[in-house]
């Protein structure tokens, strides 16, 4: 099934745009010029994107209201204001915000981000020689055909950085992401669990390629 | 005239006149009650000890008959005259036979002994006594009359004697009074005063002082109202401030958006003409062209926050962050861009004595930002980006040092140095400091946070 991106904007040149560029990319795309109609769409869209500077209501108002009644239908901003207060006001409740002019490479990579957080996304992952079914958070050995089953932390770990895929994540973020708890400088629980996870998935824990480290700052899964 | 009434100086004036009239009223009351003390006594006799004596002496000698009911009565007249008296009556025999309100244990057997000790102890003593043989001889015994002394006093010294205490304590009840009266005016005075400055100095959430209730019209209550209409003002003055703060915001942000959009159009057009196959030539300039939109993005993002910053109206929210944290967490997003350009990224960052400093997460997080973005746009024929801390006895910083041609070197995208100007501004905002040094082989610049000199 392919996603559904509802998409609000006034400007028809800009949303025409964007319209053609998503579609290209394989998704399927609800164009509204205002906050009219959203009700009609929201039921069957898997991502929304946002304009803020709309006729009749604002973006933040829309927003705000589709986050209320779907709190699990991401939102993105698209917006040509900057300003800080803007950013932090659309924050609130939206899960990114874009400013214009974007690249549209950068919206697509934004908006498989989201998907992927928001889990709406059901395609396979291909991971070197792992294959991930996100949903399940199945993982198969290509190679061996096996799976690789993951205990409860290792688990987490694991989801939490396919929902952050390609992020570089710092010691903080996942400890804080997976445990719930603030990370104390010192503690050595994310580095045992970052080996046993090494140990279940690498082909050669001592050289890892799935979880990268990045040395001075954290660690990333990359496609 | 009303608000004379109303006015403090109004109930002081009253307090003092009422304790002058309070005061000459008493002296007038003491001086009646003595005068009166005076006409009532002065009129009748007082008599004298010599003239009891001798009266006592004569009516014992006068009595014809010696039963007991006649001392009786001759006992109860005098009783009447002198209600103060104790008498008593010793026989021929030396027996106690008849007695009047006695103050004292005697005998009921008089002998000589006790005679002479009881003469001996009332000679010119307390009270006044006198002996009296009862008929013309000695034979029939004698009766005895016992006067407190001060029956003799002169009436005003009775009187004194007697209210002395009284009119002491009434005078001082009325200088309490005075005093209290006093004491509850001024401090009531003082108490209106103190809540006045403690509401000068409470802050509101507005950062205004509180209004205080005005609940009397004399001159505390209109400096009250005084202050309570100051405050008014100012808080008029700052919603104006506020409006017109929120008006230049709108004015930059809605500028900011205006001129994104044809932005937002002119790449959507590139972008459409970049796809285009067969372009050859072309596509250098596409390149270009995109290029200098991601200029111009840049460049009215600078103007927008130099213009906020240069007018102080970048919010400024100071608050404790891990600062090493902060700058991981920032790096962390730069890497893939750095990475994608094949930069050599060294990073190393130890932690501090106190790694929390007391600045703008958001505004450090823009200065790193600014820097970062520099390195990528003039310094990127070094390929080589650094970033580590640094601790001396005087101060703990953070070093980004890249191998660039320098800042001398002009590079095909400097701008008018908005950039830096930017992090100038913030880095000071935040008491921090910093420090550029650049050579034909690279610039290294280092934000700064001094020590406390202990």
């Amino acid at each position: 099934m392919m996603v559904h991106v509802l998409y609000i904007e006034d400007e028809n040149e800009i949303g025409s745009w964007v319209k053609k560029d998503l579609k290209k990319r394989g998704y399927e795309v609800t164009w509204l010029t205002s906050g009219e109609g959203v009700e009609q769409y929201i039921s069957t869209a898997d991502l929304v994107i946002l304009d803020v500077m709309l006729p009749g209501l604002d973006g933040f108002s829309i927003g705000k209201r589709i986050k209320n009644d779907n709190g699990n239908v991401p939102i993105l901003m698209l917006s040509a204001r900057t300003a800080i207060e803007d950013k932090i006001e659309g924050l609130g409740f939206a899960d990114d915000y874009l400013t214009k002019p974007f690249h549209p490479d950068e919206l697509a990579a934004r908006v498989e981000v989201l998907l992927r957080r928001f889990q709406k996304n059901d395609e396979l992952i291909e991971i070197g020689h792992l294959a991930v079914y996100p949903e399940d958070l199945r993982i198969i050995n290509k190679k061996t055909e096996e799976e690789i089953q993951l205990t409860g932390k290792q688990y987490y770990l694991f989801q939490y950085f396919i929902r952050h895929l390609n992020q570089i994540l710092t010691k903080e973020q996942l400890y804080e992401g997976v445990w719930g708890e603030a990370y104390i400088e010192g503690d050595k629980t994310l580095m045992v669990h970052i080996r046993y996870l090494r140990e279940k998935l690498e082909e050669n824990p001592a050289k890892p390629k799935i979880i990268e480290t990045i040395r001075g700052i954290g660690y990333r899964v990359k496609l | 005239m009303k608000k004379f009434f109303r006015s403090l100086l109004a109930k002081y004036m009253l307090i003092i006149l009422m304790a002058i009239f309070l005061v000459q009223f008493a002296f007038i009351i003491i001086g009646t009650f003595f005068i009166g003390i005076e006409s009532k006594f002065v009129s009748e006799d007082v008599p004298t000890a010599t003239e009891i004596e001798e009266k006592w002496h004569k009516e014992a000698n006068n009595l014809q008959s010696f039963s007991k009911a006649e001392i009786s009565q001759h006992f109860a007249q005098w009783k009447k005259q002198y209600p103060d008296a104790s008498m008593f009556w010793v026989d021929e025999r030396g027996d106690l036979v008849e007695t009047v309100d006695l103050k004292e244990e005697l005998p009921q057997q008089w002998t000589a002994a006790f005679m002479a000790k009881f003469i001996k102890a009332r000679y010119g003593g307390e009270p006044f006594t006198v002996i009296a043989f009862l008929g013309k001889d000695e034979t029939n015994g004698f009766i005895v009359l016992e006067l407190p002394r001060k029956e003799f006093q002169p009436p005003l010294q009775q009187a004194s004697n007697d209210y002395a205490l009284f009119v002491f304590m009434g005078m001082a009840v009325i200088i309490l009074l005075f005093l209290f009266v006093s004491f509850m005016f001024f401090h009531n005075i003082r108490k209106r005063l103190l809540n006045l400055q403690a509401s000068m100095t409470t802050r509101d959430v507005d950062g205004l002082p509180v209004q205080t209730a005005v609940k009397k019209y004399d001159e505390i209550g209109r400096l009250e109202q005084t202050f309570n209409e100051m405050i008014q003002e100012l808080k008029e003055a700052n919603e104006r401030e506020k409006e017109e703060e929120q008006l230049r915001r709108e004015l930059i942000a809605n500028l900011s958006h205006d001129l994104r959009t044809p932005l937002t159009k002119m790449r959507a057009q590139i972008y459409s003409l970049s796809k285009e196959n067969g372009l050859g030539e072309k596509q250098a300039s596409i390149d270009m062209l995109e290029a200098s939109i991601v200029d111009i993005d840049r460049l009215i993002e600078n103007l927008m926050s130099y213009t906020l910053l240069i007018a102080s109206r970048y919010k400024l929210e100071k608050k404790e962050v891990d600062v090493i944290r902060l700058v991981r967490e920032c790096l962390a997003t730069w890497y893939s861009v750095f990475e994608k350009e094949e930069f050599e990224i060294e990073v190393e960052l130890q932690p501090f004595e106190n790694n929390q400093w007391f600045v703008d997460p958001s505004w450090l997080g823009r200065i790193i930002d600014n820097l970062l973005q520099n390195v990528l746009r003039h310094a990127r024929s070094g390929r080589y980006i650094q970033v580590k801390t640094e601790s001396t006895e005087r101060y703990d910083a953070f070093l980004f040092t890249d191998r660039g041609k320098g800042m001398q070197h002009v590079s095909n995208e400097k701008g008018a140095g908005i950039g830096l100007s930017i992090v100038d501004m913030m880095v000071k905002g935040m008491d921090l400091d910093w420090e550029i040094s650049s050579t034909e082989t690279g610039t290294s610049i280092k934000i700064m946070k001094y020590k406390k000199r202990v």
